[in-house]
């Protein structure tokens, strides 16, 4: 009976009131999308599934991102950031003849060091984030640059190998195992993803480290009178988001297939967007893995919607971001006034 | 004394910065220093002249940033804001296309529809922005980000995804005519830099501002209008973001909704920042900003002089960012402050 309850009251909390309403904000999203499009093909598990597959990039970064807002900062560079990893894997297997492996390596080494530099920075300096971060994405850019202006493609037999690799979906038909018609399949993308997003959910909520984060977020002079490291949360926060980074940065060239200095421009913003129709208060203190994840399918489901109606500007499909950005907010406003009012 | 306070002003460092800059670039090349004057166009040339035109948008948008940061907020939304003004001007130039199928020196709507229609609805985006912040109590920086996702499809659905050019003399004006041997965009940016700085330090709408970013209830307590003061500083910025599109579109006499005023923002922030006005808002200051903003344009002409690679300048212009931001930071200026007070103890004894 307790127990009961105390799952009741778990439930019902009011700070997962956003998750609620970006989970049915997307269902509502998605059975519009079933109801208008159903003959194009829109309910199939291909569509679900192409959903993952177009956006695992944005979603690897928004896991790292929403760390970041969690604590109260942000983080400008992850879009440049990724850009440049897809640079050294072009760059290095094309021009220099290295391993994959090498430049992943060599990448991971560069995205966690700069992440834990600006954190450095940020705490230790002082510097707002906004700033920092900025700084961070002009030089990572201007690296990007420095390496080549021009698209590089990738060719190299381990890159199509992971690239191509793929699980099929089946269904269990007359006594034997089919692929489901029309073909659905997952790939190396996907896998990355949702392990991220596990890898997030265990480290906010089962880890000291997650509880930090939540608690300098919510308030950091309060928590380091406690006694926690803000310093160190703070700088292993970014070079957590740098790994993010990277880690989207491989994610997009394997998509891809090629290294381009102006790659994900402005993707930075596309990632926060997520995180904030996921539920994070960019003031800190609030957010969680679910919410991401659902804040990235919704903000993929419209561009997907706008593809199957096929009359439509794909410049509606920014301002329908827009739209839902301000939606979102205004719900968010609206829970924290009634929370304020209930204290 | 003195010196001690010097050294902890921002402001100081960076012209201290913008100086060394400079320098630099006379130890390593002293012609680019040289103006000369050309008779057929009216106008003085060199790179000095050049930072100063060049930094014209960031200039004149940057005036309004310093505010809402003295708010304590951030605009995202300028840039995107930029691209609006040029595809509306672009639109009363250019339409109706398929009527008016080349491009010349006419305009089909009268150019005062063309000049003011771009800056109202700039302004009016602005008191969007305002509105949110101060009777939605949303946090700036994400009250702005609607405006940043939208702005650029409204830019593309006013114009049907097109890009028009123009060839009308009056149009061409603004960012390539010139008044008193200088480029226009300099002029105008002279007069909106004095503008704002009368408007802020010769009314109490400075105070105002300052007040209500330090502490927003307190100065509600003691009368000031908080929202209004709000809703009018990000209406300014709205507008401001308005002329820099005008002078953008008229450079390059086409709109561009896709690279207008692209990452104008980041640039505009980092000239308050760089200008010493703090994040958190409360004290801001306008000479800063100028100086700030000059920073920024010096290391791009810089390197673009040095004939390095165009797109590789933000490498560098992060670097130098970097160094700035840096000997800005609290724990750095404390320190020289300490030694300078040192050293005057020391003398004094």
């Amino acid at each position: 009976m307790h127990n009961r309850q105390s799952l009741l009251n778990r439930i019902t909390n009011p700070k997962y009131i956003m998750v609620y309403a970006t989970i049915g904000i997307f269902l509502i999203v998605y059975a519009f999308g079933a109801f208008m499009y159903s003959d194009k093909g829109f309910l199939t598990i291909r569509t679900f599934a192409n959903l993952f597959i177009d956006n695992a990039y944005y979603g690897i970064s928004a896991v790292g991102m929403t760390m970041v807002l969690i604590t109260g900062g942000i983080d400008l560079s992850v879009g440049a950031v990724a850009s440049l990893t897809g640079m050294f894997i072009a760059y290095g297997t094309t021009v220099l003849g290295l391993h994959p492996m090498t430049c992943i390596l060599a990448s991971l080494v560069m995205g966690v060091g700069l992440g834990l530099l600006m954190g450095w920075v940020i705490h230790y300096l002082n510097v707002p984030p906004f700033i920092t971060t900025l700084t961070g994405m002009f030089f990572a850019r201007g690296v990007c640059s420095l390496i080549s202006r021009e698209s590089i493609d990738i060719h190299h037999p381990f890159i199509d190998a992971l690239a191509g690799w793929k699980i099929y979906l089946m269904k269990y038909a007359n006594g034997q195992w089919v692929r489901i018609r029309p073909i659905a399949f997952i790939n190396f993308n996907v896998i990355l993803f949702v392990i991220m997003i596990i890898i997030g959910t265990f480290i906010l909520q089962r880890t000291r480290f997650g509880r930090n984060i939540y608690a300098i977020g919510g308030n950091e002079q309060s928590a380091s009178l406690m006694g926690l490291p803000a310093g160190r949360t703070k700088i292993l926060v970014y070079g957590f988001n740098g790994l993010c980074s990277v880690l989207a940065g491989v994610s997009y060239a394997l998509y891809v297939k090629s290294g381009w200095n102006l790659s994900l421009q402005g993707g930075e913003l596309e990632v926060i967007t997520c995180a904030v129709i996921g539920g994070t208060l960019l003031t800190g203190g609030v957010g969680s893995m679910i919410g991401t994840l659902f804040g990235v399918l919704l903000k993929s489901v419209i561009p997907a919607l706008i593809t199957f109606n096929g009359n439509l500007l794909s410049w509606w499909g920014k301002i329908a971001t827009g739209l839902l950005l301000l939606l979102f907010i205004c719900i968010q406003r609206f829970v924290v006034t009634s929370a304020g009012k209930r204290k | 004394m003195k010196v001690s306070r010097l050294m902890q002003s921002k402001v100081t460092w960076a012209i201290i910065a913008e100086a060394l800059i400079l320098l630099v670039c006379f130890i390593i090349r002293p012609e680019f220093f040289s103006i000369s004057y050309q008779p057929s166009t009216g106008m003085l040339y060199g790179s000095l002249i050049d930072i100063v035109n060049r930094s014209a948008e960031i200039t004149i948008i940057s005036m309004g940033m310093t505010l809402v940061i003295a708010l304590g907020g951030t605009d995202l939304s300028v840039g995107a804001l930029v691209a609006v003004a040029g595809a509306i001007s672009l639109k009363f130039l250019r339409w109706d296309v398929l009527t008016y199928n080349t491009p010349g020196d006419y305009t089909v709507y009268p150019y005062v529809l063309v000049i003011f229609v771009p800056l109202i609805v700039c302004a009016l985006m602005g008191l969007f922005n305002g509105f949110l912040v101060a009777k939605g109590g949303m946090q700036p920086i994400i009250a702005t980000l609607i405006l940043m996702v939208c702005g650029r499809g409204v830019a593309q659905i006013l114009t049907d995804g097109k890009q028009f050019t123009t060839g009308y003399s009056p149009f061409r004006v603004i960012g390539q005519g010139s008044f008193m041997y200088l480029p226009m965009p300099i002029i105008i940016t002279i007069i909106v830099v004095v503008a704002v700085a009368l408007f802020t330090r010769k009314t109490a709408f400075g105070a105002f501002v300052e007040s209500v970013g330090v502490n927003p209830s307190a100065s509600r307590l003691s009368g000031i209008k908080a929202d209004t003061v709000i809703l009018i500083v990000f209406m300014i910025t709205g507008l401001l973001s308005g002329i820099a599109g005008l002078i953008y579109s008229s450079r390059i006499m086409s709109n561009d909704s896709n690279n207008a005023g692209l990452n104008f923002e980041m640039d505009a922030i980092l000239a308050v920042v760089i200008g010493g006005t703090n994040m958190a808002g409360g004290k801001f200051s306008l000479a800063g900003t100028v100086v700030g903003s000059l920073i920024i344009r010096t290391i791009v002409t810089f390197v673009y002089y040095f004939g390095i690679v165009s797109e590789a300048t933000m490498a560098f212009k992060a670097l130098i960012i970097a160094v700035v931001i840096v000997l800005q930071s609290e724990p750095v200026r404390e320190y020289f402050a300490k030694r300078a007070r040192k050293k005057e103890g020391v003398s004094h004894a």
